[in-house]
């Protein structure tokens, strides 16, 4: 085991990368993956690394965790060279998807690991048996891994990542295949490693967990990154409209407000009407002078969804999708 | 080391409970069922048939376990991407193949060995004697199953488990056959020495190995004979090795 990072780099910092595949029968056909790709992530921030599929997320990921090779650019993690293997002690890397040795069980598997990280066996033993608990895993940990549903093996992917307790984390979609209780406990995770001064850095494509976890966020599109930054300095967070929800309203009464029709929505019995905020006080007067009644008021702001859609561009999102879906 | 000492000992671990060592379980029938039979028969020089049988099946099983587990070792890992978070962690490339080779290694000497007591089981309760000396059949036999292991591991790191499993057969069989190689010139006059001489130098010589006949019919087998064995099994793996290893360092992983 090497020396503990210097504390005065950053936990991140990457300067360039850019990394291109051969593809074809013949391999002469180049496709750019990551184009000139920088960012510098401090320690102690939680960072989404975001982008439609394709994007060049995972290629970044596998390129930081030695998996691939970068054509040119350079990583420092925690201060040391990407080649040096010595921040790998204090770095923990779950990938999308895991597979672990289905003849093993949680624990094995965690001992293994634990060896290749050159832990004391007393140390290994402690940490499983904290983490399999933190994952909802400790009344599996002596069953073979092939009796595991594909949101145990992701919890297992979660706890193998954090067996060293790890300075910094990469995560490649995290909450990718798992239920609802499974996601909340992956965001909780990841806000405790903050609150305990750790960096997470975790790709991710799904909008609500990014806004709901990260300091700071990097959209990636086919390579390229569009932008760094907070979400605030990212997103316009002042609100756009107001989401007016009412009920006992008829469908005559509904039109005769001074809301245009394609701001009206039906909802069964009720209605939603989408309001400027300078309106909500007139068109509430309006609802309950018609008899109706108001459900509730709901200021929206900008959302990544709507970030990405206006950046990304819908159209070109939908063939993507469908491109892969064909392939 | 300890590293390396780790994979391997999963590497072990997983030909276990893989049951791949379950051909011991084949192989403790047949030498049951040709002692019995054996016996019954009271064939002229039946200890030798015994010897053969056991010898010839310590090989072709343990050949076979080198193959067809051996083309697996990175191909499975790569497939599967149980590799991704174990590259992740302070273990080299080069330490996980090393980790693999003598993990499949130990899996083979453990069923050698196991095999070679089956062997001498049966020899003693079949009333025949219980020479040490088929042990200077059994070594060389066990390097020669650790060169396999190399040239699959070899063929595992360039291409899918299924078309290393057809080189590695290849190399193997055509390493059997050196002495054919070398006698080419006088079938095909015409074939260039060059190549036949690159052939018959570059592919392994199974040959060196071979034993099981001197041994079994009592011709002297000398320490100068095991160690040359030795030391052609320990340049030709370290050779493989090595190339596996370069080749395995600059992989783009998929």
């Amino acid at each position: 085991m090497t020396a503990p990072p210097a504390s005065s780099a950053p936990a991140l910092e990457i300067s360039g990368l850019t990394k291109t595949y051969s593809i074809g029968l013949f391999r002469r056909r180049r496709v750019t993956a990551l184009r000139n790709v920088s960012l510098s992530v401090p320690r102690g921030e939680i960072f989404g690394y975001l982008g439609p599929n394709g994007s060049g997320k995972t290629t970044t990921l596998k390129v930081l965790m030695g998996l691939i090779f970068a054509d040119a650019g350079s990583v420092h993690v925690l201060g040391y060279p990407l080649p040096d293997p010595a921040w790998r002690y204090h770095a923990g890397y779950a990938p999308e998807h895991p597979y672990f040795y289905d003849y093993l069980t949680p624990r094995e598997y965690l001992a293994y690991s634990g060896r290749l990280l050159a832990m004391p066996s007393r140390e290994i033993e402690a940490r499983s048996r904290e983490l399999l608990a933190l994952v909802g895993l400790h009344r599996s940990g002596d069953l073979p891994l092939r009796r595991f549903s594909k949101g145990m093996v992701q919890r297992l992917g979660l706890a193998q990542a954090m067996l060293n307790d790890p300075d910094i984390l990469f995560l490649d979609e995290p909450m990718s295949g798992l239920d609802p209780i499974g996601r909340r406990l992956v965001r909780d995770v990841i806000l405790s490693l903050r609150a305990r001064g750790k960096t997470v850095f975790f790709s991710t494509h799904i909008l609500p967990d990014a806004e709901a976890l990260c300091d700071r966020i990097g959209v990636l599109r086919s390579g390229e990154l569009l932008s760094v930054g907070r979400l605030d300095e990212i997103l316009d967070l002042n609100v756009s409209h107001v989401e007016v929800l009412a009920a006992g309203l008829s469908a005559e009464a509904a039109a005769s407000l001074a809301v245009p029709a394609d701001r009206r929505r039906a909802l069964g019995e009720r209605i939603r009407l989408e309001v400027a905020e300078a309106d909500v006080g007139q068109v509430a007067t309006a609802v309950e002078a018609l008899g109706g009644r108001i459900l509730s008021v709901q200021p929206v702001r900008q959302s990544l969804e709507d970030y990405f859609f206006r950046e990304l561009g819908a159209q070109e999102q939908l063939a993507q999708t469908l491109e892969e879906e064909q392939a | 080391m300890r590293r390396i000492l780790a994979v391997a000992a999963n590497t072990f671990r997983e030909s276990v409970r893989e049951r791949v060592l379950y051909n011991l379980v084949f192989f403790a029938v047949l030498m049951t069922l040709s002692g019995l039979l054996l016996n019954k028969l009271s064939v002229r020089q039946d200890d030798k048939i015994i010897k053969d049988l056991g010898l010839a099946s310590i090989e072709i099983f343990g050949t076979l376990i080198a193959i067809f587990v051996g083309v697996t070792l990175v191909s499975k890992e790569l497939e599967r991407r149980s590799l991704y978070p174990l590259l992740a962690k302070p273990l080299r490339r080069h330490e996980f193949l090393l980790g693999k080779f003598l993990g499949l290694s130990l899996t083979l000497l453990v069923n050698a060995a196991l095999m070679t007591l089956g062997l001498y089981l049966t020899l003693f309760l079949t009333d025949r004697g219980v020479e040490l000396g088929l042990l200077k059949a059994i070594g060389p036999i066990y390097l020669s199953l650790v060169l396999v292991v190399a040239l699959a591991l070899l063929f595992s790191t360039l291409t899918s488990s299924a078309l290393a499993s057809v080189c590695t057969v290849s190399v193997v069989v055509a390493g059997r056959f050196s002495d054919v190689i070398h006698n080419m010139k006088d079938v095909i006059p015409d074939a260039p020495v060059a190549l036949i001489q690159l052939l018959y130098y570059a592919l392994p010589n199974f040959g060196n190995f071979d034993f099981k006949n001197r041994v079994v019919y009592g011709d002297p087998v000398g320490w100068s004979d095991l160690g040359w064995a030795t030391t052609y099994a320990a340049v030709y793996v370290g050779l493989v090795l090595t190339a596996s290893a370069l080749v395995f360092e600059r992989k783009e992983l998929p």
